[in-house]
């Protein structure tokens, strides 16, 4: 048994197809993104070495802690809404009456582009015409917020469609993961007289455990890498509000003209969500996660 | 639970669903309005009359011409994605060796490359092999960027494979090729659904990659070929509309397919199990 | 057996890839090898966004390769964010086009710098010898040589709802305080004043930068960009602060720090707002555009940026020119690069003004054009103006340009102190 399950011409023909793969077309162009990283190059002219200088400006520069900031809230919002998907799977997975339609209805906004979504959310949001503001004059709110123009509010609206938009995926995730959960436990649980609840809690959570902890993971580092919808939308403003890291290392790169800090903000960011991965994957772990 | 119970929620499942569903037919609504009622109108009031021709405009531009390139692209890609991502998955989890846990962190680190500080390495890569303007490159990239979170999804579904499968596999003179393919695949096949609904809607939406390494209009994807719709009716918010709602409605229906096959798979498997 | 069929399953579809793409490449390789010229060219006008600009060029295209035998311009068209993206990633692995389009001035600096592009006094001197308007070609020179053949010539100026102003008893205003009385009234009546779309950020630059020419004279700017003054001379300081004092009257619409251009220029078209400041390459909105309602074109009236407390020229504008056109240094054709380029810009001349109602940068003789009446006046407009300052970002370096929007949003958004946003600009100058 053993032997057969650790072949080394079987795992190497099912696993170098992928890993060439990604070494070729993910590996070497993080590495060179570290290589620019310490250079001084506009994208231009030819590039000057200039070692660790732009790690270390990287550093010290506030705008990009503050970019950084916002993408660790990004990604907290993202985390704790993962419960709701959840609460939401958990229901869908129950069995209610019109759940089938409820679930693809509820993913339905993940299908559209980051480039329409960006275009229906602007008019959500648009002060004077805006579906929302709209809203809330009907309900007599005198002066609705222009929510993409503030500084202290655009930062918490602009969660709203991202949280919006990967609701379905989430959902897709837990709700394949809660349907292959064998019907024969359920049922005996409920024989025995469990409550729903209890069912949920005490028999399909600790099954899909796996599974969620793989989500919190992509939860982060989506999060922290996020760019599309942010750099359409309000393209990190007004003056930085709404910066995340991936837009402010995108305007170094291309609009200021400054490849090689850019490089390096791409690299510290990749650092960064290294990092809090690591320490996330730690948190969670639990013996039975070695159990394979 | 209680009547009431229900009633609570229901109306809690109803007000979740319509938010996630209310903004698409709003953008169906204004994509048959023109300016003057987008604008001054209520945005929750039907159109007074229904302008298909908003639809007929985009269609005439040209729009057609991007659509097979999409569709082929997006589903090579995912084929080739979804087979070496399972096939990866499976050698890393059920399989003993020593550098599993190695391979495995290296994919997990390819899911957090910014990929905007990939595409000038890329380019310059393809640019060497002379894979600049051929789709081929696309279809690669894709293929590569797909496969960690693929594989993300993977994991926690093979983690929970019942060992003793494999175990009877192998003592019935099972080959692992044999046992791959004719058990554990089909297996997994609710959530390679999944898999292939994800890596569908991420390839279909992709436009960094398409609009950086192919030039000629022959091999656009029909994204590329949006982005210069939407700056066409700058004044013309119908067409606008008209445009996005022809881009999803391909992946809408293309979703509704392999979203039964989420549930049909499982119900397969369980009978087997 | 199985294993043999899945062994083969696997391989063949990974293979198949391997030769596809080799194929593939293979055939790209000797298509390229021919004996015919090919120049590469690309543009940003979109069948898509500009159709108008997009037909032109393709008929340009058309005549050249009719009057020159084995010369094929190989094209690609992408929008304008596209294309700038893509003209950074192309310039990395130094494989431009052999022709394309630049911007003038801060955006060409890099380029020259990096010897991508080639200079141009040949044909300036040659075959376009005094056929730009004066100003224009100048914006594109660096260090004595000039490396890009502009193509159109903007200047802003405030676009009115004449239809609104009447209804209100309103006149064009001259002055400022005028123009604080006009917004006044308007918001007594309900009616949003100024459309502005300030997430672009280059818009609320153009209102700063005349507060700034009013004030402080048509030079006191440029010099402070190119470091002959100061940023915190008192005339910049008093125009940020005439900028925050129209903030706090409610000039602009509502939420304009998150509304982009497009959304500002959409709420003046439908009437919501008034009176709009943008660049006359909007002109055909106003007036042969077709897909706008005749009663709204014929509404439209412009007037030119009114003087500030007496002071300042109206006769001096901000504006320049847009796009020109570079050829790349490292070009394989770059005689008939060159060539097309010339070529390009003579045909453009005529055709853009009555087929797509550009202004070209090239002169043209407006009376024997039958031109709306506006194009004839904004025509008379630049023949009398004495001075035209280049867009403000445009002539920053492009780290500084980044600085100066970002600060025009803090300073619309009032979050900056008129004195710290001067010296926020002098900072960035003075560390280049």
């Amino acid at each position: 048994m053993n032997k057969v399950m650790s072949n080394k011409w079987i795992i190497a023909l099912y696993v170098l197809p992928a890993l060439l793969l990604i070494a070729v077309l993910i590996f070497i162009p993080l590495i060179l993104t570290g290589y620019y990283g310490l250079m001084d190059w506009n994208g231009i002219a030819t590039m000057e070495f200039i070692g660790l200088e732009n790690y270390i400006n990287a550093i010290q520069d506030a705008k990009f802690w503050e970019s950084a900031l916002h993408s660790f809230l990004l990604a907290l919002f993202s985390t704790l809404s993962l419960l709701v998907y959840l609460a939401i799977s958990l229901i869908l997975a129950s069995k209610i009456k019109g759940s089938d339609l409820l679930r693809k209805i509820y993913l339905i906004p993940m299908l559209l582009s980051s480039v329409a979504i960006a275009q229906l959310w602007i008019k959500v949001f648009n002060p004077s015409n805006g579906m929302l503001n709209s809203i809330l004059m009907a309900l007599g709110v005198d002066n609705p917020p222009a929510w993409l123009a503030e500084p202290s509010i655009v930062l918490y609206a602009i969660f709203i469609p991202i949280l919006w938009q990967y609701a379905g995926f989430y959902i897709l995730i837990y709700y394949a993961a809660l349907k292959n959960i064998p019907e024969p436990l359920v049922e005996a649980a409920r024989i025995d007289g469990a409550t729903p609840l209890q069912i949920a809690y005490k028999i399909k959570l600790p099954l899909i455990m796996s599974v969620f902890k793989v989500t919190i993971v992509l939860a982060i580092v989506g999060s922290l890498k996020y760019f599309d919808l942010i750099y359409v939308m309000t393209g990190g403003g007004p003056n930085g509000a709404s910066e995340v890291m991936a837009s402010y290392m995108y305007k170094l790169a291309f609009s200021s003209n400054e490849f090689g800090y850019g490089s390096a903000i791409g690299f510290l960011l990749l650092i960064i969500t290294l990092i809090v991965t690591v320490i996330v994957r730690k948190a969670t772990a639990t013996k039975e996660e070695i159990q394979y | 639970m209680g009547r009431i119970g229900y009633i609570i929620l229901y109306f809690c499942l109803g007000l979740v669903a319509l938010f996630q569903i209310f903004p698409i037919i709003w953008l169906f609504l204004f994509s048959l309005k023109d300016n003057k009622e987008i604008f001054s109108g209520s945005p929750f009031a039907l159109p007074a009359e229904f302008r298909w021709e908003n639809y007929v405009k985009v269609w005439e531009g040209g729009i057609g011409l991007y659509f097979w390139n999409s569709i082929w692209i997006t589903g090579i890609a995912i084929i080739l994605t979804v087979l070496l991502a399972s096939m990866a998955t499976f050698v890393i989890t059920r399989m003993h060796w020593k550098l599993s846990k190695l391979v495995l962190g290296l994919f997990m680190i390819g899911l957090m490359i910014p990929i905007h500080s990939a595409i000038i390495p890329l380019f310059s890569m393809f640019l060497n092999v002379e894979l600049i303007d051929n789709p081929w490159s696309i279809v690669i990239t894709y293929t590569a960027y797909n496969l960690p979170i693929t594989m993300m999804i993977l994991l926690g579904f093979y983690y929970t494979l019942p060992r003793e499968i494999e175990e009877a596999a192998i003592i019935d003179g099972c080959s692992i090729h044999r046992m791959f393919f004719r058990i554990i695949l089909p297996m997994t096949m609710p959530v390679m659904s999944t898999t292939v609904i994800i890596n569908m809607i991420y390839n279909w939406n992709e436009f960094v990659f398409v609009n950086t390494f192919i030039s000629s209009d022959k091999y656009k994807t029909l994204t590329v070929g949006i982005q210069n719709f939407i700056g066409q009716y700058m004044t013309d918010w119908g067409a606008i509309g008209a445009t996005l709602i022809i881009s999803v409605v391909p992946i809408l229906l293309a979703f509704l397919f392999f979203s039964n096959k989420v549930v049909e798979g499982i119900s397969s498997s369980a009978i087997k199990g | 057996m199985l294993k043999r069929k899945a062994f083969a399953g696997v391989f063949v579809i990974f293979l198949s890839v391997l030769v596809m793409v080799g194929c593939s490449s293979d055939e790209e390789a000797n298509s390229s090898s021919g004996g015919d010229k090919t120049i590469e060219f690309m543009h940003l006008w979109p069948e898509g966004s500009s159709a108008q600009h997009n037909k032109i060029v393709s008929d340009i295209i058309k005549d050249f390769e009719s009057e020159h035998d084995g010369v094929t311009i190989d094209l690609e068209v992408l929008s304008n964010e596209q294309y700038k993206d893509k003209l950074k990633v192309l310039s990395t692995s130094n494989e431009l086009p052999d022709v394309g389009m630049t911007w003038a001035a801060g955006f060409l600096e890099p380029y020259v710098d990096g010897e991508m592009f080639t200079p141009l006094d040949d044909l300036l001197e040659g075959d376009l010898n005094d056929s730009f308007v004066s100003g224009t070609a100048e914006a594109y020179e660096i260090d004595g040589s000039t490396y890009g053949l502009p193509l159109e010539l903007n200047i802003a100026t405030v676009f009115y709802n004449k239809a609104i102003f009447d209804q209100y008893g309103l006149e064009a205003p001259a002055t400022y305080e005028e123009l604080q009385q006009v917004v006044k009234t308007l918001n007594e009546n309900d009616v949003a004043p100024i459309a502005l779309g300030n997430k672009d950020r280059w818009t609320g630059s153009l209102w700063y930068m005349y507060l700034a020419d009013r004030i402080g004279g048509a030079e006191v700017l440029t010099n402070a960009i190119n470091r002959s003054g100061s940023f915190e001379d008192p005339a910049l300081v008093e125009a940020a602060d005439k900028v925050q004092e129209l903030v706090d009257m409610d000039s602009f619409v509502k939420g304009f720090n998150g509304l982009s251009d497009e959304e500002a220029k959409s709420m003046f078209m439908n009437e919501q707002a008034a009176m709009y400041l943008i660049a006359t390459w909007d002109l055909p909105n106003y007036t042969t555009n077709e897909d706008v309602p005749q009663e709204f074109r014929d509404s439209v009236g412009y007037f030119p940026f009114p003087t500030v407390e007496g002071e300042g020229d109206m006769n001096s504008f901000v504006g320049g020119p847009g796009v020109g056109l570079f050829v790349a240094e490292d070009s394989e054709v770059k005689e008939e690069a060159k060539e097309f380029a010339s070529f390009f810009v003579q045909e453009w001349g005529e055709k853009s003004v009555t087929e797509a109602g550009v202004i070209p940068a090239t002169k043209v003789d407006a009376g024997s054009l039958d031109l709306p009446d506006m194009y004839v006046d904004v025509l008379d407009d630049l023949n009398e103006a004495t001075n035209i300052t280049l867009f403000a970002d445009v002539q920053m370096s492009a780290d500084v340009a980044q600085v100066h929007l970002d600060m025009i949003q803090s300073l619309f958004g009032t979050e900056i102190s008129p004195e710290d946003f001067a010296k926020e600009h002098e900072e960035a100058l003075s560390a280049e």
